[in-house]
């Protein structure tokens, strides 16, 4: 099975900061780091690899910078990278980005093998739209489930993921290729490992594709190709909050304490009687 | 998965991206061997801290071009001592003469000598963390890191001062909490006009600046200022096993981060940062007494230790000097391994070199030179009578409203007042003195 | 005392640690075995306050930790599990 697993290279934002005199985010000085939610598509594609064999390829549209995440993704074991890479392609919404991707696959498919399975995390960290699994699938015009916690081959050409709602967890039967989208923390993401990493500098399976390569019409890509305008950006205001430290000897007392003080609290005990008792 | 052209031996296998690992790495990849440096951070230097001055000496005698080419900030040119007690500060002022030492980021100069070690060939994995030196019948034969091996004629351990992988060896003992100390850092975001003009420095002009008195709480150890490019690194250091005994007593009033932050709103510090703000914070362990912290033996058949792990830092109270000799014990490393292929390969006996060389260098001179600092360093004489007499001579001098006593008056009261003698005190030191 | 800077606070470790990148493991690297061969000293001495006494019990949180290895060094060996974290996370330095 040949498995395309996306990638997107994300400022750390644990480390961003909010100046709240300008009003700004601070991102001077902030690494990059491979998107966390994308890390359980990343497993899923190797365990899957694992079980049926075939090879994983990592993509990313991005700066020459996301490098050091796709060496990352090798030192988990994926066996090659792509990085679509152009100035071209700066400044992409999702639809753009998703166009790029697409287009990259396709390519995959036609010089490097066919592709079977592309799979994606469920978004990004820094804009947390979800939008890119579904139009990736889109453009490939390929089946596609989002949601999802684990997948096995069942029969010729077809997969089986597993998709938890809030109330159950759904199967699904699809034929390949097809696009899936995991679920936050659905899988946990093995180390990296000094073989694989070694391999991974050594070997450079790192293929870069510009515009050049890829042959897209500028007007679909990058800023150019992006139709989603950002009108306006309310930040949040600052909510200042009360902190009170109870440390009880007996934890009954911190569990009888937390709840007098929710309900003594008068903008949280209605919501409180109404959400257990329906009390208005 | 396809293997295929990936090594599963190399010449040297080298732990640790610090200045020892890769100074050690960059000669042997400079001298035709092949050299694989295995680093747990992401990237060299993102695991590194340290005050903020660099010995460039040593330095360049691997990196010639070092002046021009490593991330320098500014050269040292006006070292600072201050004593601090009681919201009183007496201040040395010493110019220097000429330019010994830089003030940068270890973070940048880690990753520009692991930069330099791979330009001359040598192969940097990082993101991996090394987990056992593998022997086989009393011999290094390589490393483990999860389920995989690798193999090398010979393994450089520079892995710094927790050497953990020196301690499974079985060639550490562990660590005891009187040889560490313990250093935390804020990093303040003055900016470079600010510095300039209120620490009186010209551009690329530089300030090491240390801090003794109660700012420890008592606890032997001391402060630091190093005036970077634009911005100042702020810090403390702290005895581990002084502070523990401070801790366990009742007598350490504050948590470690907050006697930081109380020396960065100290009234008299604080002017020179009143208004940057805080980009950084974060801790890392140093070694108390460099001779005391060597490990059982620095080399072995198929192994060299070198760096902090090997106890290799100079740290005399008012000085911490541990990357040039770093770098220079890794680059002695490299020669003495040179030498020893050169004469059959890295056994025991052909190793004894690197420690021969290491004896004969400045680096094991200075240690002996100043192994009696160690005792003064755990002598709280030194560390709080010292600023309260001096401070107290300064107050009484300087705070008189009619009558001035004379130097020695001012002296003898605030001797009185700290209920210490003149000779006693005069005694101790010279103790410690002649054993410097 | 004169001259001295007005509004200047000492930051909570809470909020000094927010300026610190961590790229923070799923996996703890730190652990405690055996509270009784790990000294309660370390609520006051670990630099990230990463230990703290609720009631009796001395508990930890590795997401802050600064990797200085101090708790290791006044730990029994039996007391705490402590190792580096794997695939490079925990805390990235910049300017130190
Ligand atoms: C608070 C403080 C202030 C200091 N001030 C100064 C100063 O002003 N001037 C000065 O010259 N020196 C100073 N030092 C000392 C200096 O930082 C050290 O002596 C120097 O960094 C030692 O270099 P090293 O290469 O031996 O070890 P390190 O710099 O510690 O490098 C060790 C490297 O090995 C890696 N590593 C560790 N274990 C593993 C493993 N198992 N697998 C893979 N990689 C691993 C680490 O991530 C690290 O990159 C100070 C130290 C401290 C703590
Ligand atoms: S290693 Fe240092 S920072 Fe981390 S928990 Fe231990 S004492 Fe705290």
């Amino acid at each position: 099975m040949r498995i395309v697993v996306g990638i997107k290279w994300v400022p750390n934002t644990q480390a961003v900061r909010f100046d709240p005199k300008t009003g700004t985010l601070i991102r001077a000085g902030v690494p990059s780091i491979v998107n966390p939610h994308d890390f359980p598509a990343i497993e899923l594609a190797l365990r899957l690899r694992d079980n049926y064999g075939g090879e994983v390829i990592a993509i990313s549209m991005a700066p020459p910078g996301a490098i050091q995440g796709l060496e990352h993704v090798l030192g988990m074991g994926a066996d090659k990278a792509v990085l679509l890479t152009d100035r071209k392609f700066a400044g992409a919404d999702t639809l753009a980005t998703s166009y790029v991707l697409a287009k990259g696959i396709e390519k995959i498919s036609r010089e490097i093998g066919p592709v079977d399975l592309a799979i994606f995390g469920h978004e990004t960290i820094d804009s947390s739209t979800a939008h890119i699994g579904a139009q990736v699938a889109s453009w490939l015009g390929w089946p596609y489930v989002y949601y999802v916690r684990d997948a096995k081959l069942v029969g010729d050409g077809v997969i089986r993921a597993l998709r938890q709602t809030e109330k159950a967890v759904e199967e699904y039967d699809i034929k390949l290729p097809a696009v899936l989208a995991t679920a936050i923390k659905a899988l946990k993401p093995r180390p990296v490992r000094l073989s694989y990493k070694l391999r991974a500098k050594l070997e450079k399976p790192i293929i870069i594709w510009t515009n050049d390569d890829l042959g897209l019409d500028p007007r679909c890509t990058g800023l150019k190709g992006s139709p989603t305008i950002v009108a306006n950006i309310t930040w949040m205001p600052e909510v200042p909050r009360k902190k009170i430290v109870y440390k009880p000897k007996d934890p009954r007392d911190a569990a009888r304490w937390i709840l007098r003080q929710l309900f003594t609290d008068e903008a949280v005990a209605p919501f409180l009687r109404k959400a257990l008792w329906g009390e208005e | 998965m396809s293997n295929s052209n990936v090594p599963s031996k190399f010449d040297v296998v080298v732990v640790g991206a610090g200045p020892a690992g890769s100074s050690a790495a960059y000669l042997l990849a400079k001298a035709g061997f092949k050299v694989l440096i295995v680093e747990r951070g992401r990237g060299a230097g993102t695991k590194e801290l340290y005050g903020g001055k660099i010995y460039a000496p040593p330095l360049r005698e691997v990196w010639p071009n070092l002046d021009k080419e490593a991330p320098i900030h500014r050269w040292v040119t006006t070292e600072r001592l201050s004593f601090v007690w009681k919201g009183r500060v007496t201040t040395l002022d010493f110019k220097l003469g000429r330019r010994v030492a830089f003030t940068t980021y270890l973070t940048e100069m880690a990753k520009w000598m692991a930069d330099k070690a791979v330009e001359a060939g040598a192969v940097l994995v990082d993101e991996v963390r090394v987990d056992e030196i593998i022997t086989e019948g009393g011999k290094v034969i390589g490393i483990r890191s999860g389920p995989d091996k690798l193999y090398a004629d010979i393994v450089v351990d520079a892995e710094g001062v927790n050497r953990i992988l020196l301690e499974k060896l079985g060639l550490a003992e562990k660590i005891n909490p009187d040889t560490v100390a313990l250093g935390v850092k804020e990093v303040i975001n003055v900016g470079k006009k600010a510095i300039e003009e209120r620490l009186l420095l010209t551009e690329n002009e530089g300030m090491a600046w240390l801090l003794m008195g109660d700012i420890t709480q008592g606890i032997p150890g001391g402060g630091f200022i190093y005036t970077m490019k634009d911005t100042i690194a702020l810090g403390l250091v702290l005895h581990i096993g002084k502070a523990y005994e401070a801790a366990k007593s009742g007598a350490l009033k504050d948590t470690v981060p907050m006697m930081l932050e109380k020396l960065r709103v100290h009234p008299y510090f604080s002017r020179i940062w009143r208004d940057a703000d805080v980009l950084e914070y974060g801790a890392h362990m140093t070694i108390e007494g460099g001779l005391r912290y060597m490990p059982k033996k620095l080399y072995m058949n198929g192994l060299v230790v070198v760096g902090d792990a090997a106890g290799l830092l100079l740290n005399t109270g008012y000085t911490i000097r541990g990357v040039d000799f770093a770098v220079y014990s890794g680059k002695l490393a490299a020669e003495a391994i040179i030498k020893a292929f050169e004469n059959g390969g890295p056994t025991e006996e052909n190793l004894s070199l690197y420690e021969h060389m290491l004896k004969q260098s400045f680096v094991y001179k200075e240690l002996v030179k100043h192994s009696g600092i160690v005792k003064m360093m755990e002598d709280p004489t030194f560390f709080t009578k010292l600023p309260a007499i001096v401070n107290g001579m300064m107050g009484k001098l300087f705070e008189a409203d009619y009558e001035e006593p004379t130097v020695l008056e001012a002296l003898l009261e605030s001797f009185r007042e700290e209920e210490m003698s003149l000779t006693r005190f005069l005694l101790k030191m010279f103790s410690v003195v002649s054993r410097l | 005392m004169s001259g001295e800077v007005k509004g200047l606070r000492p930051i909570k470790i809470e909020d000094l640690l927010q300026r610190t990148v961590y790229d923070v493991d799923e996996e703890p690297h730190i652990e405690i075995i055996d509270e009784r061969g790990v000294p309660k000293e370390l609520v006051k001495l670990c630099p990230c306050s990463c230990y703290s006494m609720v009631g009796e019990r001395l508990l930890y949180s590795y997401e802050g930790c600064l990797e200085c290895g101090l708790c290791r060094v006044l730990s029994e060996p039996w007391g705490l599990r402590w190792e580096y974290p794997k695939s490079g996370r925990g805390v990235q330095y910049r300017f130190t």
